[in-house]
């Protein structure tokens, strides 16, 4: 009885994972603007508690996303692509955002993530993950008024 | 007299005002850098055919007219940027670049165009490049005639055909382009017109616009791209006679529309794809006199739609014609042809006397559930799209054609 059990629960862990499944670039299209994913320098995914894949083409669609549709508490996980060495993830609390002109992300924001203390030559504003949502829900605001 | 002779004698001389360099391995010049160099403003610079391993070939405060004779190729050897260009009329005819460099985070392009005015690119030839035509802050150019081709294939770092950014005033007429990311792309663009142009398996969009407004498409053919145009934030877009083919896949779409109002569709023909418009999120657009034909879906619609009208348009055998994933807003239906109609005429007026209805209860099913497709061809689902449609209960009750028409419109 107690083998079916330990079972049921590792059964029961296994189908629950929150592990992050890798974006298929050029296939995969992004759950808020709706564009085919094609940079890996500025995608972005999240991962519910419930182990639902959500993929987005920039970074700013994740923002966005996350600050209109998501709870806190129903995200287990949240990746951005560093910029520096793109086809990589990171952590979205563990990045410096960078937001300059010379960067082109794909929904027109400037926006990038790098490893904090790893900054772009020449670009001083950075912004930490609260900083950023902060960022965009102030430009919300701003456009509602 | 004697006036009159001088004055000819300096016609004579005006030619050589607008110097002329010729570029040949046996010439005086061998590269192209070196007349770049040498030239002076209004000068035109001959290139005769051979191979010239060259990039970097900057063109600052000088309007030069290149002109390759019989397609020279300049081979930029992976190394970045062929032609870059910061300077008002120049014009580059003629050329084949080949072999530009790539990067994620730099945009190397055939020819980069950055802060200028009046300038022409035409009959050029670009292979293997990373960027095609990367066009900035430029006003008031034609790009005509130009074949891009790149084997980008599954891989996404390819970049964009011809990419204007923050641009106006430019017209891309008659190129090709093959095999990029996006085939046209326009990024803060106004007043610009794209006419009769293929774009074709380009990976993610044919053509692409995002935040410009007021700009035109007309006579393109897209074929085979990943999705056929997408128009995104922006608005008064005209869109006419273009044909969107072949766009298959589960994220593929002839159309894509987001976030975008008071556009017009008229004149387009839409075949074979799997969601021929798939719109989010528009705001009067007017659908006039457009074929949509073998599409999975002909309409798409998820969130909103407002004051959105069809009128005078061919639906013909498509899986779907119209789809809704949202509640209904305020659209219209008026005037259609729909092959799917049953209705009869017996006032014979061409008007059908029973109102269709172009929503399926199946596609809401199918929406809810994608893998209930299989059961498209079933006669179970046929009998329950036949009995929503005597006795409608759950599809929206004003989305109704009154006047579905008995013949094909001819347009």
């Amino acid at each position: 009885m107690k083998n079916y059990l330990y079972l049921f629960i590792t059964l029961f862990l296994i189908s629950c994972s929150n592990e992050p499944e890798p974006i298929v670039y050029g296939s995969d299209s992004c759950s808020y603007c709706k564009m085919t994913i094609v940079s890996k320098a500025h995608s972005a995914q999240l991962v519910t508690k419930k182990g639902k894949q959500i993929k987005y083409d920039a970074i700013e669609c994740l923002v966005k996303d996350n600050i209109q549709n998501y709870d806190e508490k129903e995200v287990a996980l949240i990746l951005v692509a560093n910029y520096k060495e793109p086809g990589t993830m990171l952590p979205a609390k563990e990045a410096a955002y960078v937001i300059d002109e010379q960067i082109t992300s794909p929904m027109g924001a400037n926006l990038a993530a790098v490893k904090k203390g790893n900054e772009i030559e020449g670009i001083s504003a950075s912004y930490t993950w609260n900083e950023l949502k902060n960022h965009f829900l102030k430009e919300d605001s701003q456009r509602q008024r | 007299m004697r006036y009159f002779l001088s004055i000819i004698f300096l016609l004579n001389l005006l030619p050589t005002f607008a110097g002329e360099i010729k570029v040949c391995s046996s010439c005086e010049v061998k590269t192209v850098k070196e007349a770049i160099e040498l030239a002076e403003s209004g000068d035109t610079i001959l290139i005769e055919k051979g191979v010239y391993k060259e990039f970097d070939l900057n063109i600052i405060n000088k309007s030069l007219h290149l002109k390759g004779v019989n397609y020279p190729v300049i081979d930029a050897g992976m190394n970045g940027t062929a032609f870059g260009i910061k300077a008002d009329g120049v014009t580059i005819e003629g050329l084949k670049i080949i072999n530009v460099g790539r990067s994620y985070t730099k945009d190397f392009a055939a020819i980069l165009l950055h802060g200028s005015k009046n300038f022409v690119l035409k009959n050029n030839i670009l292979e293997n490049v990373f960027f095609g035509f990367l066009i900035e802050k430029s006003h008031k150019g034609i790009i005509t005639g130009n074949r891009i081709k790149s084997e980008g294939g599954e891989e996404s770092n390819s970049g964009n055909g011809i990419h204007l950014w923050s641009s106006t005033e430019v017209i891309v007429k008659n190129n090709q382009v093959e095999g990029m990311r996006d085939g046209i792309y326009i990024e803060f663009g106004k007043k610009c017109e794209i006419l009769n142009n293929v774009c074709e398996k380009n990976i993610r969009y044919g053509l692409h616009f995002m935040f410009s407004d007021g700009n035109s498409y007309i006579g393109n053919t897209f074929e085979e791209n990943g999705a056929g145009v997408a128009v995104m934030f922006s608005k008064f877009i005209e869109m006419k006679k273009n044909i969107f083919r072949k766009s298959w896949g589960s994220a593929s779409y002839g159309l894509l529309l987001k976030e975008i109002s008071d556009a017009t569709l008229e004149n387009n023909i839409f075949e074979d794809n799997t969601i021929a418009v798939n719109a989010d999120g528009t705001t009067r657009v007017k659908f006039i006199e457009n074929d949509f034909k073998n599409n999975g879906y002909a309409i798409k619609v998820h969130g909103g739609a407002y004051t959105t009208s069809f009128s005078r348009n061919n639906f013909l055998y498509n899986s779907f014609d119209v789809a809704y994933s949202g509640r209904l807003n305020d659209n219209s239906f008026n005037g259609n042809y729909w092959s799917d109609y049953t209705g009869y005429d017996l006032n014979n007026d061409k008007v059908g006397d029973v109102p269709f209805r172009p929503v399926k209860l199946f596609s809401y099913l199918v929406n809810k559930t994608p893998e209930a497709i299989v059961l498209l061809r079933s006669i179970f689902i046929d009998l329950v799209d036949f009995s929503e449609k005597v006795s409608p209960i759950f599809t929206p009750a004003g989305l109704i054609d009154h006047e579905p028409q008995m013949n094909r419109i001819k347009w």
